[in-house]
């Protein structure tokens, strides 16, 4: 008798929970996931806006690290949970849209509810400040003259780096002619890089600015700010859709979140996004803001899913 | 830099920058103590407070937890055969027979004078020699990097306790386990039968404990269950007496030469200089015969090299602002979090900020020596208590610990599936030493060899015609390999 009760107790206090599970939200600690391991580019994004964004729900929240296969690991996690609100991963454009087309992954482009994107800085290709490329055309030049003998870096096949180099050389039409060597990580490739065992790397500005590196085409819109003389993609010739080409992330919780759940946490990823807190944090990271609501993050990201079909086509992958 | 020494020295005596040296160190050697938690999950636990800090106590908090937990894996290695961290699996193999055979304090001294003077060298480098050093990091590309990691190989014949056949057999299975996962070349899956779980392959640490603890729980349990005992009798640290070290000097100076050199290149790490440390002791030491049944001579090379380690990993870090390993890669983001951008000006622009880490990183070095006494002395009592609570608590220890580093369920299969065949391979004789150096070992020797084959455009010759380097340190393979023959067929000669 005791036990029974106890159980419809139970019950009905989950059904009451369940049914006001909007307007009580957030009733516990949220978990923001970060799928790579502590201290990398992405925890330590997540690591700054955590404590801002906590504030503007009203609730405690913490970043947990889920590190493994580029990603996918904390991604093939996340989508198999109840979409309650409580958890959400920061996922970058390889996660979200690329591993997902090039590896057998439990996840697609319909898993998901976005809530808001945080960041996103477009990529550039590089060269050692002594190496004898000016522009790409004396690349192409270069490259054609001797076919097989340039090789270029990444920190991994269908890492942003790699795609960097892809829609550079695809789009040129030379990337048959050259060769590709994959690292594990940009370190180890910046190394090479200076070493001379390869001759071009791609990044964000933020990492291309810890050595000593000349850029030679930034895959945006228009020119960036920094680096007046550097022209875009579309200006060496490199045609749409590889022409531009962003790290961006943002913040997913798994697909059928409910509409209310989704306006809350959008309202308190664009209120961590603006707090005076994280624009200085961003300042001093180099993290280039770049916010989207939940609806126009959608629209983005499947966007983008479709249109990096074509870089996944060009790099083989 | 050496003249913004005083502004230095001043930062380092401050209130907050001797807090953050005595403390870091402790919390140090207590996390890398813990089975499961390896230095990387050291300095990310720690890594939150940093970024409330300045410049100078930030970084130095990150170095001495960094140094504390290289030197607290062997503590746990030694006294209860849990290597805390990777780095520590080849303290494991003398140090624990040191213990059972009662010379647990001295085992552990030996690993903190060793350990205290490969880090105290390794600072010393790093402080007048970090540019030369940092040339000699660009020579060594992926063919280099090759020739390398197959002179470490080697090391799986001299680890080989009882048949070389087994270990071997050990050392396949460990390499095969890390071909598991993401191809680092082309990035397709392999051997994940399409379980998303298998996408990060298995995780090292959890093999780790594994095929040392949780084998040895078994083994124990298996062995005799009532009996009331003590695991290791330990009263705190002995350190061995001046003429101890006759004639042991050799090979710890070598040690640290090893330890240093290869912290130098970015990719290679602790483990590994450990263990190829240990393989040239046990090849050139005068002790050698009694490796493996607890010489102090393979706790030496062993604790010298990983130690020296972490002075070598600092320094392309600081002179080129390449990360050589994980650890020293969340320096540099906690560097840039701070206002300065990391790169080949580092050390020009911020003279009083590198001087405070350099000197910073040699007073952590010196602390290690009274603080892990006295940490060990506070621990002592633990292993006093009876075995099979022990053996409890080495299980639950090691699942909260590896648990705890990724949140992922899946490492805890790993680690009792790992602890379940290393328990069966064990009892047919199979060390566990090679296992773990094919698992460590295994995927820089593929991707090197792969990435080596993309540049000679498919000529293995070409790896060694065309790089000196490689070359000598093949040939210095060759020598690894044919030495125990000779010698075995020069015993049979004069007998």
């Amino acid at each position: 008798m005791k036990l029974s009760t106890l159980t419809s107790a139970m019950f009905g206090a989950a059904f009451a929970a369940s049914a006001a599970v909007a307007d009580g939200f957030p009733e516990r600690p949220i978990n923001l996931i970060a799928p790579f391991n502590a201290g990398g580019g992405t925890d330590l994004l997540l690591r700054g806006l955590a404590p801002h964004f906590a504030e503007a729900i009203g609730s405690d929240v913490f970043v947990s690290n889920m590190a493994g296969g580029s990603g996918t690991v904390a991604a093939s996690a996340l989508q198999g949970q109840r979409p309650d609100g409580y958890q959400m991963a920061y996922m970058s454009v390889t996660v979200s849209t690329i591993q997902p087309q090039i590896k057998n992954v439990p996840y697609g482009v319909d898993s998901w509810t976005p809530i808001c994107s945080v960041a996103a800085s477009p990529t550039m290709l590089f060269v050692t400040a002594d190496s004898p490329f000016q522009s790409m055309e004396d690349v192409v030049s270069a490259v054609k003259a001797e076919p097989g003998k340039y090789v270029y870096g990444s920190s991994g096949p269908g890492a942003i780096t790699h795609l960097t180099m892809v829609s550079a050389f695809a789009g040129l039409g030379i990337i048959d002619d050259m060769k590709h060597l994959p690292f594990q990580g940009s370190g180890p490739a910046i190394k090479e890089l200076t070493a001379g065992n390869i001759q071009f790397f791609g990044d964000t500005e933020i990492l291309m600015k810890r050595g000593d590196f000349r850029p030679l085409v930034v895959f945006n819109s228009e020119r960036v700010e920094g680096f007046p003389d550097v022209p875009t993609a579309t200006e060496v010739g490199i045609a749409a859709p590889l022409n531009e080409l962003y790290l961006w992330g943002g913040l997913f919780a798994p697909a059928g979140l409910e509409p209310d759940v989704t306006a809350k946490l959008e309202a308190a990823c664009e209120g961590a996004v603006a707090s005076d807190g994280f624009q200085e944090f961003a300042a001093n990271s180099g993290t280039v803001i770049n916010y989207r609501g939940a609806e126009e993050f959608d629209a983005f990201f499947r966007a983008q899913y479709e249109s990096n079909a074509a870089l996944i086509e060009a790099a083989g992958l | 830099m050496l003249s913004s020494l005083p502004d230095a020295i001043a930062i380092l005596l401050s209130f907050e920058g001797l807090v953050v040296l005595v403390l870091g160190t402790v919390l140090g050697i207590i996390l890398g103590a813990m089975p499961g938690i390896g230095s990387t999950v050291a300095v990310a636990i720690v890594l939150p407070f940093t970024l409330t800090m300045s410049q100078a106590p930030a970084i130095l908090l990150l170095l001495a937890v960094y140094a504390g937990s290289v030197y607290g894996g062997s503590i746990a290695a030694i006294l209860i055969n849990t290597p805390g961290t990777p780095q520590s699996a080849a303290t494991c193999l003398d140090g624990y027979p040191m213990a059972q055979r009662g010379e647990a304090g001295l085992a552990l001294g030996w690993a903190t004078v060793a350990s205290v003077v490969g880090g105290l060298i390794s600072a010393v480098v790093l402080i007048f020699a970090a540019p030369q050093l940092a040339s000699v990091a660009l020579e060594f590309g992926p063919i280099e990097t090759f020739a390398l990691i197959l002179l470490g190989m080697t090391c799986i014949v001299s680890v080989s306790t009882g048949s070389v056949v087994k270990g071997l057999l050990a050392g396949m299975i460990g390499i095969f386990l890390s071909t598991v996962g993401g191809d680092p070349i082309l990035g397709e899956m392999r051997f994940t039968f399409g379980n998303w779980q298998l996408f990060a392959g298995f995780n090292l640490l959890a093999v780790v404990i594994g095929v040392f603890a949780l084998s040895e729980v078994f083994m124990r349990a298996s062995v005799h269950i009532s009996k009331v005992s003590e695991l290791v009798a330990f009263n705190g640290i002995v350190l061995p007496s001046r003429a101890m070290w006759r004639g042991r000097l050799r090979n710890l100076s070598k040690s640290v030469v090893i330890g240093n050199l290869i912290g130098v290149l970015p990719g290679t790490g602790a483990a590994t200089a450990a263990f190829i440390s240990y393989a040239e002791g046990r090849r050139s030491s005068p002790n050698r015969a009694g490796f493996g049944k607890g010489e102090p001579d393979g706790i030496v090379s062993s604790e010298a090299a990983n130690n020296a380690v972490t002075g070598g990993a600092l320094v392309p870090t600081m002179a080129l602002g390449i990360p050589g390993d994980a650890i020293t890669a969340v320096m540099l983001a906690t560097l840039t979090l701070h206002g300065i951008t990391p790169g080949p000006k580092l050390v020009e622009d911020n003279p009083t900020l590198i001087a405070a880490i350099f000197t910073g990183f040699f007073i952590i070095n010196l602390l290690l020596l009274p603080l892990g006494m006295l940490l060990s002395r506070v621990a002592a009592p633990i292993l006093r208590v009876r075995e099979a609570f022990m053996m409890t608590a080495i299980v639950i220890l090691c699942a909260v610990g590896i648990y705890f580093v990724r949140g992922n369920p899946f490492d805890l299969l790993v680690m009792g599936g790992a602890g379940v065949v290393g328990f069966l391979l064990r009892r047919q004789g199979v060390p566990m030493a090679p296992l773990v150096i094919g698992m460590v070992l295994g995927p820089t020797l593929e991707l090197t060899l792969r990435q080596g084959l993309i540049l000679t455009d498919g000529n293995f010759l070409a790896f060694f015609t065309g790089h000196p380097i490689a070359l000598v340190l093949a040939l210095a393979a060759c020598v690894a390999l044919m030495l125990p023959v000779w010698r075995a067929l020069r015993a049979r000669s004069t007998a």
